[in-house]
């Protein structure tokens, strides 16, 4: 049976009341959405592992300090403090694409072993590599909208306005980021067909979505 | 009547985007157009796809904002 689980909002109130366990519910709630729009972001691993600290610390002096505003999703407002943060240190570094992102070092990161076996766990997460990479080609505006959208849980409105441009542009720019990756993946029918998709999805659907 | 729907309109309906009513509309739509369910399907996909690149933080960088968080408490 499914259990209900606090609200954002409720584990903010318990925290500001002095509840640190309600903060390590937020911060399991978001820290792998937070992290990987920072990675997508940076290409280094470290680096977002120390950025990923400086979005929390931030957050928690807000929090602390009174100052958060319940006006918006907080899932919207963590990942807006990471994305600028994760954009100032790459301007900042002028860093070019390195390799950290995608070496197979933490390859068991997010997946269960005893689950699926090893094999087929390096496979899947050699795809979700190389997904990664095709996300790194994408134009940048169009990275952009889908690592905030995808990722950063930020609404399309949210996006628009954080970037400045009209909300048909950021739904535009999502849907030509999707094409674009489709094509990509497209053009790799092995690791498209057999490793991007889950065992069950229909056939019919995958041919759709690769063509 | 039949309705069409955007790419753009089924993008914010894939991410729970749309007014209540509009949401609705698509999802009668989405019962008897199979081209439209079919797109649909496509972003879902992709959707899921995108799900799978999520990455998450060591347990050393969690354990260190938790630490900090605690610390913070005390100071203030």
């Amino acid at each position: 049976m499914e259990t209900m689980q606090p609200s954002d909002s409720a584990l903010i109130a318990l925290y500001i009341a002095g509840q640190e366990e309600a903060f390590a519910q937020l911060l399991e709630r978001h820290k792998a959405r937070v992290f990987t729009t920072i990675l997508l972001i940076v290409r280094d691993e470290d680096v977002a592992e120390d950025l990923l600290q400086d979005t929390f610390i931030k957050a928690i002096h807000t929090m602390k300090g009174g100052r958060y505003n319940e006006e918006g999703k907080f899932s919207s407002w963590i990942c807006r403090i990471a994305h600028n943060l994760a954009i100032d240190c790459f301007r900042r570094e002028k860093r070019s694409p390195l390799l950290n992102l995608d070496t197979t070092s933490h390859a068991f990161n997010s997946l269960s072993l005893a689950e699926e076996g090893a094999e087929a766990a390096l496979t899947r997460e050699e795809t979700h590599a190389r997904l990664r990479e095709l996300i790194q080609e994408l134009p940048a505006a169009q990275k952009e909208v889908l690592v905030m959208r995808h990722y950063g849980d930020m609404s399309f409105q949210e996006i628009a306005d954080a970037t400045g441009v009209s909300i048909n542009t950021a739904l535009g720019r999502m849907r030509y980021a999707l094409i674009n990756l489709r094509k990509k993946m497209a053009a790799q029918p092995v690791f498209y067909d057999q490793n991007l998709y889950p065992r069950e999805a229909a056939p019919v659907r995958v041919q759709r979505i690769a063509g | 009547m039949i309705k069409t729907f955007t790419h753009e309109k089924l993008l914010r309906y894939v991410y729970n985007e749309l007014p209540a009513k509009e949401h609705q509309e698509v999802e009668q739509a989405l019962a008897h157009d199979a081209d439209l369910a079919a797109t649909c399907a496509d972003l879902l996909l992709a959707q899921r796809a995108l799900n799978g690149v999520r990455r998450s933080p060591s347990q050393r960088t969690t354990d260190a904002i938790l630490q900090y968080s605690r610390t913070f408490l005390k100071a203030g």
